[in-house]
């Protein structure tokens, strides 16, 4: 039978080998940028942090294409919302995973929600960069995660000197109720217990609430020199605005990771506040990317996280023209062997260890006054 | 002492015209309404975009409770009164979806962020050892208002006197000539109004947000429960006690009987506490702590 005698046939064929080049072409297109993905909390209690460091992140990506770009093609990053829940997170890293095929995912923000994401990625044997999480459970997470940012236990220890350096000896804490404030809470204590010093009340907050004023009155009747919080911005500027209103801010409040803290705090009431915070940008280089930064942005960066973004993406970078291929396996070596030897980052040099976490991380000790953060 | 009993009145006036509200139109449309609560929080999404946009305060709570009592009669109009033909559960079930409904289309106008008021900011009152914010104060007085006006509109006018017949015996007041139908709508529009006021009193200090109905469900449910629904007084009462119950349990300090300085119950648990109450209350009292009062009216 002679195939142009069956009605339609010719027409199919057309189709079909129109649809063909037009798959070839888009594939030979789509191979001209070498593609990574992000996890980030554009929406959620943190969208605030999450839209700082995906500007850090963009501002990476910029300056990379704008040097060339990686192994001569066009450098592309894919960012997935995290709605701020593990669940949507972890659907936007399965995405990233096996749609759009990424051999690196760097994300996500709070330890709840980065430790099954970066769970999931490792398994897949997917690169997963954490940029903004600090529990000490980062650590096992496995062979393919690695971390940009100062894990808790470096945190803690920094915290609790701090605030025995500031004569403080009895303490009142407050933490969210999930994997990271858990780890400060624990972490804080024993730190500060090691010191000599009685961590008098631990509340453990539960997130989304409308109030927290009852938290906070049990809280004050322990009567501590000073209060010790951390939480995220927008249940802690109910935190802050109530503590105002019940007259607990005569007592000083000092704020493990200070702008994640206040990052929706309105200035009038964040105003003496005292803390800690990751330490956000080094040296020349440091300096140099927050110009750049708050030429492209307008406003300078609100918190301090996106400095690992922008050092994640530069990182990344450098890990694929070492490794000169863009398969996970390879590119791991690759950062395994720069981790090594210090990558110059705008957030200092950067190390690994020999569990590919960061050596020596950098920390400020911060103020709030004159409606923002200055260092103390 | 004096802080304890502020908290207290505090949450109950947070409770007492949402469960006020309920408890009023139940008496008429014998179902319990799950929507109710979410009346409150629509009332105050709309007092909040009026204000944000440069209505004064005071006119803009007027007209998100307006609002709020549009929506109950327009709800029950359109889509309670066709399902109470089923019979209440059908009803309630329908409620739940409306409520569901309500919040995914507040959702999709405002977003999920809470929508803080832009409020001056004044120094709190301080009454002896106690602090209370000027908005709290304000919630507490125009609940004290709002509820002496109700007792007096149910205890001394036509229009509570035919409410209190209506509910307590549909077809004979029927009989004498009462507009069951216009009084319901009357109330509708009441309660919802109410609600939607409690809520945008609720949200100046709170700040307007998704989840401002359900945090209140069980809580008004509860109070109502114990007040005997169809008993708007009792519902206040209710109030006062689920209110000093989650005080009192937040407030008492185990460390004695655990050995420690201090230990307190994790906030989390209060509500706990409060159904505790209400269970023990019904074990013994089935139609709620005023018995008698439910019965006769």
């Amino acid at each position: 039978m002679r195939s142009s005698r069956v009605p339609g046939f010719r027409r199919a064929r057309i189709a079909a080998a129109a649809s063909l080049l037009t798959l070839a072409g888009t594939a030979a297109w789509a191979q001209d940028s070498v593609n990574i993905g992000a996890v980030l909390s554009l929406t959620g209690a943190n969208a605030t942090v999450g839209e700082d460091v995906r500007r850090g992140i963009m501002l990476g990506v910029e300056h990379v294409n704008a040097k060339g770009g990686v192994l001569g093609k066009k450098f592309n990053i894919i960012i997935e919302d995290s709605g701020g829940n593990p669940t949507t997170a972890l659907n936007a890293a399965r995405k990233l995973a096996t749609v759009d095929k990424v051999p690196v995912v760097m994300g996500e923000y709070s330890s709840g929600i980065t430790l099954p994401m970066a769970q999931y990625l490792v398994k897949e044997g997917v690169t997963h960069l954490n940029i903004a999480s600090s529990s000490t459970k980062i650590r096992q997470l496995g062979a393919t995660s690695f971390s940009l940012v100062g894990l808790e236990n470096f945190g803690n220890q920094f915290s609790a000197k701090d605030t025995w350096d500031l004569g403080y000896r009895k303490v009142a804490m407050i933490a969210p109720n999930n994997a990271y404030g858990q780890g400060v809470l624990e972490g804080y204590k024993a730190e500060f217990e090691k010191l000599g010093g009685k961590v008098v009340t631990e509340v453990l907050y539960t997130a989304g609430q409308s109030t927290y004023r009852r938290e906070l009155q049990q809280m004050s009747r322990s009567n501590p020199d000073a209060y010790v919080y951390t939480a995220y911005g927008q249940e802690s500027a109910v935190i802050n605005r109530e503590a105002e209103e019940l007259g607990l801010r005569k007592t000083p409040w000092y704020a493990i990771l200070m702008s994640m803290s206040l990052s929706d705090t309105p200035p009038a009431i964040a105003n003496g506040q005292i803390g800690m915070e990751l330490g956000s940008v080094q040296g020349a280089a440091g300096k140099a990317y927050a110009d750049a930064f708050k030429a492209k942005y307008t406003e300078g960066f609100k918190t301090s996280y996106t400095g690992y973004g922008y050092d994640g993406v530069l990182l990344t970078a450098a890990a694929i023209e070492k490794a000169k291929a863009t398969t996970p396996a390879a590119i791991q070596a690759a950062l395994k062997e720069i981790g090594a030897t210090g990558f110059p980052g705008v957030t200092g040099t950067i190390r690994f260890d020999q569990d590919r976490q960061r050596v020596d991380p950098p920390y400020d000790k911060l103020k709030f006054e004159g409606g923002k953060l200055a260092p103390r | 002492m004096l802080q304890f009993l502020v908290d207290t009145v505090l949450r109950a006036s947070d409770l007492a015209l949402i469960a006020l509200g309920l408890s009023m139109l139940y008496g008429l449309v014998k179902f319990p309404n799950v929507a109710h609560v979410q009346y409150a929080m629509f009332g105050a999404y709309v007092t909040y975009a009026l204000q944000s946009s440069g209505f004064p305060l005071v006119g803009a709570l007027l007209a998100g409770s307006v609002a709020a009592g549009l929506l109950t009669l327009g709800l029950q109009v359109l889509v309670f009164q066709r399902l109470l033909r089923g019979g209440p559960a059908i009803a309630m079930i329908g409620s739940l979806a409306v409520a569901m409904l309500v919040i995914a289309i507040m959702q999709g106008l405002a977003g999920s962020f809470p929508r803080m008021f832009n409020l001056p900011r004044v120094e709190p009152l301080v009454i002896g050892g106690a602090r209370i914010a000027w908005t709290q104060l304000y919630l507490m007085g125009t609940t004290i208002v709002l509820l002496a006006l109700f007792m007096l509109v149910l205890f001394h006018t036509r229009l509570g006197r035919a409410m209190r017949a209506l509910s307590s015996n549909p077809m004979l007041a029927n009989a004498s000539g009462l507009n069951a139908e216009r009084i319901t709508y009357c109330v509708s529009f009441a309660s919802g109004a109410i609600a939607g006021l409690g809520g945008s009193m609720l949200a100046l200090s709170t700040g307007a947000h998704i989840n401002l109905g359900n945090d209140l469900l069980l809580p008004v449910f509860a109070a109502a429960i114990l007040g005997g629904l169809g008993n708007p007084i009792g519902a206040v009462f209710g109030a006062l006690l689920i209110a000093l119950t989650e005080t009192a349990v937040t407030n008492l300090n185990f460390g004695p009987l655990l050995g420690r300085e201090l230990a307190f119950m994790p906030v989390g648990y209060i509500s706990a506490g409060s159904f505790l109450i209400l269970l023990l209350a019904l074990l013994f009292k089935p139609y709620g702590l005023f018995d008698r009062d439910v019965r006769r009216v």
